[in-house]
């Protein structure tokens, strides 16, 4: 495997946290971390469909003659060999193009905005269209470093589910770590969920690698969240639909994030994921 | 609910999928029409703003409004729209050329704002740049709503930036002549049409919110053969101002962004110095279609030695108020730049050669404005159509050919890169289609890899290689590090010749004693231009690609020239 994670440097004790997750799990699933240290407060990230500027906080390009050596000592506690990104392209002067060939990217749960830092029920607006429009998984990481143990997909049946899925399975081969699938029933019942990963070819690494899957009636959602251990890596798939669908009933991924501090690994809809 | 929705996305399959000229036609329209809006939207509060603070230039504080309009500006443009700085276009066009015509929505209004700031004020820039910028945002965000693709969004961006100059000046085929000459840099019938629907859309759309508009009245011009022979010198004197005009703007630009200044002192020092040259020279200030009329209605009042002097100034206006903090671009002031240029020319030419016969004043303004809009932009059929359709002087066609292409064939020859394109050459980013080096930057590092190699351990003894061998038409073996499995080097069938021959040897070598670890090798982050200039520089035909100290796979030139044909045949057909 030779994937690579991106990590936006926050050059701040919050910051320090966020990029420890990120080698964290790098180092967890043999994954290549790259950081990259903003000089400038914007960035833009070109996806297939959609140019995504990004607005770092003031906070992103704090104490900029450290950064790199903060960042170099993060490596090396975690013994890893220290990657930088540099950008190639700009936009504008002060607008650098940042790849999107990378395999994952680190994200705290807003990059935009300060209260992020102690906010929890929120999950900012460029996240969220990086999650849209990103054809990799995105790491959003807990507040403080959680080093984690195992591995809950949240599977709703979706084909982004199918896709959390396969995720978190390739992660669990690749760490060696216990995987628990969670399933609300809403609309169907247990069976449909097991034909499901049968006809997708995945009831045969699910056996192998998962403990027994937990199902919830539709009312006890909270209750499956709870059941989560505050030390697992949770991987979802986002839900996709538009804005006015989620002012109406509610993102279910924000519901979820905001109810525990776990690291989440997100697939979105274009994001396209191979065992 | 879901029948109707089917119901819908069968119909716009079957009208639009199958044949999508239908399609961008109307997306088109409808992008000429948003950006003819955001065109008279700048204009018309250009024009109020200006009338407001028209009493208030006589005053000697007066010089403080560029100032404040700049600073304005720079703040807005920094702080809340968050936009990197420029004036529009090469962000444009370099979209265009990496991007697929991907801009952000934020682009369709801000540049808009920022310039109606700067402009308003009194600063030395034009409309037309912020216009194109917000137009083709407009294309471009229309097109990733109805998730076209990269040549059908290209063509929206196009179409907004046809409507966006059609409408604010009401010149149609300049508008489309410049979205296809300039911005998109190729002719092809699928553009074509609806660009040139999106330009009418645009100008219809002016003229129905401004019946009367007219940017320059219409006079009738005497041209005559005895004209030919003094245009072709107009024509090298505005070769000559461009190449100064851009020389200008570039480097006044480079001087604000070595400074250690905030952006907002840069902003208040660029704006006040317009102001102060501004109350000496008015003609300097804001956008100038008011001089520009005046001097080809020929009632122009200043003498030879002031217009003269005037040409600098509005050139150093131009280059203060852009390049330090100010938002806008410089069509408009190359047209007042080019028509003082003409005039100067006719006054100078009144003096040397008092009787000749030559035609008015006001027409050798026209022919001036051809010139520097086709020596800076180095782009001569924008320049010939932008003039023709706004004076509707089709009586100076013959001489306005003449000194349009001379004026960018002589620039050309001397600033090879127009003001639009020169950054982007330097970045490497000037892409246009069918060009070698786009092509080669449109095909991804990743889809050229070959990766069905064997790899071999660099403890493998010869004998089990040479066994391995039998059974594979490989020509490169990369080998590896058996626990890290790094990559160590390659072992190459034509290397190794002597070795094969001699089966004495093979129980007694390791391939780690005879591999090859100085062979060059690529990484996934390289462009492949430079890939290519590395097999070139070392004799190769295959790169290994490793990334991370892991072998990746093998990168060959038989393999870029399949994808470089397929990628070509896809940029040069029309579909």
């Amino acid at each position: 495997m030779n994937y690579k994670l991106l990590h936006i440097f926050r050059n701040t004790p919050f910051g320090r946290e966020t990029f420890l997750q990120s080698l964290y799990f790098c180092k967890t699933i043999n994954a290549f971390p790259v950081a990259y240290i903003p000089k400038s407060d914007k960035f833009l990230m070109y996806f297939s469909n959609d140019a995504v500027q990004v607005d770092l906080d003031h906070s992103y390009l704090t104490s900029p003659d450290t950064a790199k050596g903060h960042a170099e000592d993060l490596f090396k506690e975690m013994q890893i060999k220290p990657m930088f990104y540099e950008p190639k392209n700009y936009t504008a002067s002060t607008l650098p193009d940042i790849s999107t060939n990378f395999d994952y990217l680190c994200c705290p749960r807003s990059v935009s905005d300060l209260s992020s830092k102690i906010g929890l029920g929120h999950i900012g607006p460029k996240v969220r269209r990086i999650i849209k429009h990103s054809t990799f998984p995105i790491l959003i990481t807990s507040p403080v470093f959680k080093p984690w143990k195992s591995i809950s997909v949240f599977f709703g049946g979706s084909k982004n589910a199918l896709n959390a899925l396969k995720l978190g399975l390739k992660i669990a081969m690749s760490s060696g770590f216990a995987l628990k699938i969670y399933t609300l029933l809403e609309k169907q019942d247990e069976s449909y969920y097991k034909d499901l990963i049968k006809k997708e070819g995945l009831a045969e690494p699910v056996k192998q690698l998962s403990s027994p899957w937990h199902f919830y009636e539709k009312k006890d959602f909270n209750k499956m969240l709870y059941d989560v251990p505050h030390d697992s890596l949770i991987v979802l798939g986002a839900y996709g639909h538009g804005i006015i669908k989620d002012i109406l009933l509610g993102s279910k991924m924000e519901q979820i994030q905001s109810t525990v501090t776990n690291n989440l690994l997100i697939t979105g809809p274009y994001c396209s994921v191979e065992l | 609910m879901s029948k109707i929705k089917n119901f819908f996305k069968n119909l716009f399959r079957r009208l639009f999928q199958l044949d999508d000229r239908l399609l961008l036609i109307i997306a088109g329209s409808i992008a000429g029409i948003c950006s003819g809006l955001a065109a008279v939207a700048l204009r018309l509060s250009l024009e109020s703003v200006l009338e407001l603070l028209h009493p208030f230039r006589q005053y000697g504080w007066a010089f403080i409004l560029p100032a404040v309009g700049a600073l304005l500006s720079s703040f807005y443009l920094e702080k809340i729209a968050r936009e990197g700085a420029g004036h529009g276009v090469p962000e444009v066009i370099y979209s265009v050329s990496r991007h697929g015509g991907l801009l952000r929505f934020r682009s369709s209004y801000s540049r808009l704002i920022s310039s109606f700031l700067t402009i308003g004020s009194g600063g030395s820039a034009g409309p037309e740049a912020p216009v194109v910028m917000s137009g083709s945002a407009i294309g471009s965000n229309i097109a990733k709503f109805l998730g076209l693709n990269d040549r059908q969004r290209i063509t929206l961006v196009g179409c907004g930036t046809a409507g966006a100059i059609a409408s604010i000046f009401n010149a149609p085929i300049a508008g489309m002549v410049f979205a296809i000459e300039v911005i998109l840099g190729e002719w092809k019938f699928v553009n074509i049409i609806p660009i040139a629907i999106a330009a009418v859309a645009g100008a219809q759309v002016s003229h129905a919110i401004i019946p009367d508009q007219v940017i320059f009245n219409h006079l009738p011009f005497q041209v005559g053969g005895a004209d030919i022979l003094p245009s072709l010198g107009l024509a090298v004197v505005t070769a000559m101002v461009s190449v100064l005009f851009t020389k200008v703007l570039r480097q006044t630009g480079k001087i604000a962004k070595k400074s250690s200044l905030p952006f907002w002192a840069r902003a208040i020092i660029g704006g006040s110095t317009v102001g102060i040259i501004g109350m000496f020279m008015p003609v300097v200030l804001a956008e100038g279609y008011h001089s520009i009329q005046s001097m080809i209605s020929g009632t122009f009042s200043m003498g030879l030695f002031f217009v003269f002097f005037a040409v600098f100034a509005k050139i150093f206006a131009t280059a203060m108020t852009l390049g330090w903090g100010g938002s806008g671009g410089i069509f408009a002031p190359c047209l007042v730049i080019g028509s003082l240029t003409g005039v100067v020319f006719h006054k100078m030419l009144m003096v040397l050669v008092p009787s000749f016969g030559c035609a008015s004043e006001g027409a050798y303004a026209l022919l001036g404005m051809t010139g520097l809009v086709s020596g800076v932009m180095q782009a001569p059929l924008t320049g010939i159509f932008l003039i023709v359709e706004i004076t509707g002087g089709y009586e100076t066609i013959l001489p306005l050919i003449v000194v349009s292409s001379i004026s960018s064939t002589m620039s050309h020859y001397i600033e090879p890169a127009s003001f639009y394109f020169k950054e982007l050459i330097e970045r490497g980013q000037f892409l246009r289609p069918g060009t070698d080096a786009r092509i080669l930057s449109d095909l991804n590092i990743r889809e050229l890899i070959e990766t069905e190699f064997v790899k071999v351990s660099e403890n493998m003894v010869f004998r089990k290689f040479i066994e391995l061998l039998k059974t594979s038409d490989q020509n490169f073996f990369p080998v590896i590090e058996d626990g890290t499995q790094e990559y160590k080097g390659v072992i190459q069938i034509s290397a190794i010749r002597k070795f094969a021959l001699d089966p004495g040897m093979y129980d007694m070598v390791f391939l780690n004693q005879i591999m090859d670890t100085n062979v060059m090798t690529a990484s996934l982050e390289n462009d492949l231009q430079e890939v290519l200039d590395m097999m070139d520089i070392n004799h190769m035909d295959s790169m290994p690609v490793v990334e991370n100290n892991r072998f990746v796979g093998m990168i060959s030139k038989t393999r870029i020239l399949d994808l470089y044909r397929r990628e070509l045949i896809m940029q040069t057909s029309d579909h």
